[in-house]
């Protein structure tokens, strides 16, 4: 067993860490607040292969797996700009396509999503959160076309788009009433989409929407993977979503407990610095360790899913990782805002506008109690309510 | 005309982390990871710059550091250059400019280079008397502080920054050139520049393989000592000036007594 990180890894960090730093979270809270988007900073992320690292070479990708992402992803929250795109864009669409697509999809696709275009993930909806099977999203086929109609909610990303990977019922299992599935690359301008913005409370660049499909026709060629056995493609996706996921917690409570750790040492209030105190120092080491489990569990997670995708192994240690991440980045973040004290509060600060993506992750790429339902029946063998 | 270019490249200790002088010898603590120094970052930069204009061109770093740290040059390595000299040997520890002069001169000696790109001075140690003195140990034309790098692997143009403007130097190659940081932007590793760079040969040499004695070298061959370090002057808290509708005067005037403008 060797936990030294290799090489190239540091490498991809440090190159990584540079490039955020040099636009930081001042520049991510201007964009967020000014409705902009986080364009540049991703622009040059990509321009160093840094979002294809993960693709194929062939595609122009770097060849590398979901660990070299996990960093990318990590290191921009570290330094303050969390990149919310990566799990859709990169951790998401382009891991299937490369998985799933035939060869020319992947030729039509992957170089553009190597090089910054985004393509945005369109799978949860009003009647069907968390349960794929209940998805109402219908592909109907007309001869060389299909017809989606239906809607999505939650989709992130879509203005900035240039497609959607968006996931529909093409058919229901007679058996179990489940709903079959298929998944297709649509383009966001595609005649008959629609979009409605949800204002949401959080301070990210990344726009959040509902989408209406009136009849939306998408070439047969746009179909990713086989016709009905959309669930099993969605499923290769999910671990890379959680996984990065996990990164941009543990991004996120790396800046946090850094600015805190600065605040401590230079605020002085009672002639000593307040780092000097354990009630200020206790709780940072605390969230610290729980940090390091998690970016430890993520790793983990990385290393499996890069090596043995698909497996039981690795499903367990993206959500056990997910998990852990998002609890380790709301408690740092926590912590880190008490140590500041009111200041933790403060625009200038720059910590309490981060509190709305810590919490949302939490909740999303999947719940905490979807996570523990998994951990309770896969991992403990226990009974099952649903 | 393909060129070799051999850029000098200091690992320090990491600037952003805490650093610390032995107490004996009164010299900076190296034992720790080390990484590229960013001025030298420009001269790999401008190296890669210039060998990218011609076909069949290289770029070859040349450092010496102890303990065979290659951090600093794996980050050279994922920028582009092509393959890099280590000169790593316990008898160098507390050598001074001079000696390193002599061993990096050594080193480039062997990469037949037809241009010499260092930084003008290291962002640890700022002494900035190496480079001539490897200039001169090498018997090339040094030229210094140059903001911009021109060849057409005969001859060198450089301008060269003085405290008025710029001199416009020429001189023939093989050559010294000491870089600015304004000189260039340094990139950014790629993916595929970061993946490639481990593969990337590293040479690592001890001081008896460059033909050099230890007696010239290291606190042996040193002929400058420390005699003595101080605390640095704690800043001043500077002045604070409230704005009462005049701050803009008031910066003009200040910039205006310290001759900037």
């Amino acid at each position: 067993m060797d936990f030294a990180e290799s090489e190239e890894h540091e490498l991809l960090r440090s190159a990584t860490g540079e490039i955020a730093r040099r636009f930081g979270h001042d520049y991510f809270v201007q964009q967020a607040r000014s409705s902009g988007s986080s364009g540049e900073l991703w622009q040059a992320i990509a321009d160093q292969g840094f979002l294809g690292a993960h693709l194929p070479e062939a595609y122009g990708g770097g060849g590398g797996g979901i660990s070299e992402l996990t960093i990318v992803c990590e290191e921009t929250a570290t330094q303050g700009c969390p990149l919310l795109l990566i799990l859709v864009s990169a951790a998401i669409c382009a891991e299937l396509i490369a998985r799933f697509g035939t060869d020319g999809q992947k030729a039509a696709w992957l170089p553009g999503l190597v090089a910054g275009e985004k393509m945005a993930f369109a799978i949860t909806e009003p009647d069907a959160g968390s349960n794929s099977h209940r998805l109402g999203t219908t592909a109907r086929r007309d001869g060389d076309l299909y017809v989606l109609k239906g809607t999505k909610t939650f989709i992130s990303g879509v203005d900035e788009a240039s497609r959607l990977l968006v996931v529909t019922r093409t058919g229901t299992d007679e058996e179990s009433g489940r709903g079959r599935l298929s998944l297709f690359v649509v383009d966001a301008d595609a005649p008959g989409l629609t979009r409605q913005r949800i204002p949401v409370e959080m301070t990210i660049p990344e726009k959040q929407f509902t989408l209406f499909f009136d009849d939306v026709e998408v070439p047969a060629d746009r179909l990713l993977g086989q016709e009905h056995e959309g669930l099993r493609v969605v499923f290769h996706g999910l671990n890379p979503e959680r996984i990065t996921g996990a990164a941009i917690g543990n991004g996120i409570g790396r800046y946090a407990l850094a600015k805190a750790a600065a605040y401590a040492n230079d605020r002085s209030v009672w002639g000593v610095p307040i780092a000097t105190h354990q009630g200020i120092a206790h709780p940072l080491a605390t969230a610290k360790v729980e940090l390091e489990l998690a970016r430890l569990m993520t790793a983990k997670a990385a290393w499996l899913h890069d090596h043995d995708p698909g497996s039981a192994a690795a499903g367990e240690a993206a959500n056990m990782a997910k998990y852990a991440a998002a609890e380790a980045a709301l408690h740092c973040l926590d912590v880190a805002i008490q140590t500041h004290g009111g200041n933790g509060m403060t625009t200038e600060f720059g910590l309490a506008d981060l509190w709305g993506l810590a919490r949302l992750l939490r909740i999303a790429p999947v719940s905490r109690e979807m996570i523990l339902n998994f951990v309770a029946g896969h991992s403990l063998g226990l009974a099952k309510s649903y | 005309m393909a060129m070799n270019v051999v850029v000098c490249v200091k690992q320090i200790p990491d600037p952003a982390a805490p650093s610390s002088l032995d107490p004996g010898t009164k010299t900076l603590n190296r034992s720790g990871k080390l990484i590229l120094d960013d001025s030298d970052s420009y001269g790999v930069e401008m190296a890669l710059q210039l060998a990218g204009n011609v076909e069949g061109s290289e770029v070859t770093l040349v450092s010496m550091a102890p303990g065979g740290e290659v951090s600093g040059l794996r980050t050279a390595l994922a920028m582009g250059a092509a393959r890099a000299i280590l000169v790593s040997d316990d008898s160098l520890a507390g050598s001074d400019a001079l000696s390193t002069a002599k061993v990096l001169a050594a080193a480039i000696r062997r990469a037949e280079p037809d241009l010499v790109i260092a930084a003008t001075e290291s962002t640890d140690g700022y002494t900035g008397t190496l480079p001539v003195q490897v200039a001169e140990l090498l018997g090339l034309p040094s030229v210094t502080f140059a903001k911009s790098v021109a060849t057409d692997g005969r001859n060198l143009k450089v301008e060269r920054q003085t405290e008025a403007g710029y001199d416009e130097v020429e001189c023939p190659l093989p050559a010294v050139v000491t870089v600015t940081a304004g000189v260039v932007e340094p990139r950014y590793p790629s993916f595929k520049g970061i993946m490639a760079a481990k593969s990337k040969p590293v040479e690592t040499l001890t001081v008896s393989d460059l033909g050099l004695d230890a007696s010239q070298v290291g606190w042996a061959g040193a002929r400058q000592e420390i005699t003595d370090v101080s605390e640095a002057e704690a800043r001043s808290a500077g002045e604070v000036v409230v704005d009462e509708g005049d701050g803009a005067e008031r910066i003009v005037a200040f910039l205006e007594q310290v001759k900037v403008v």
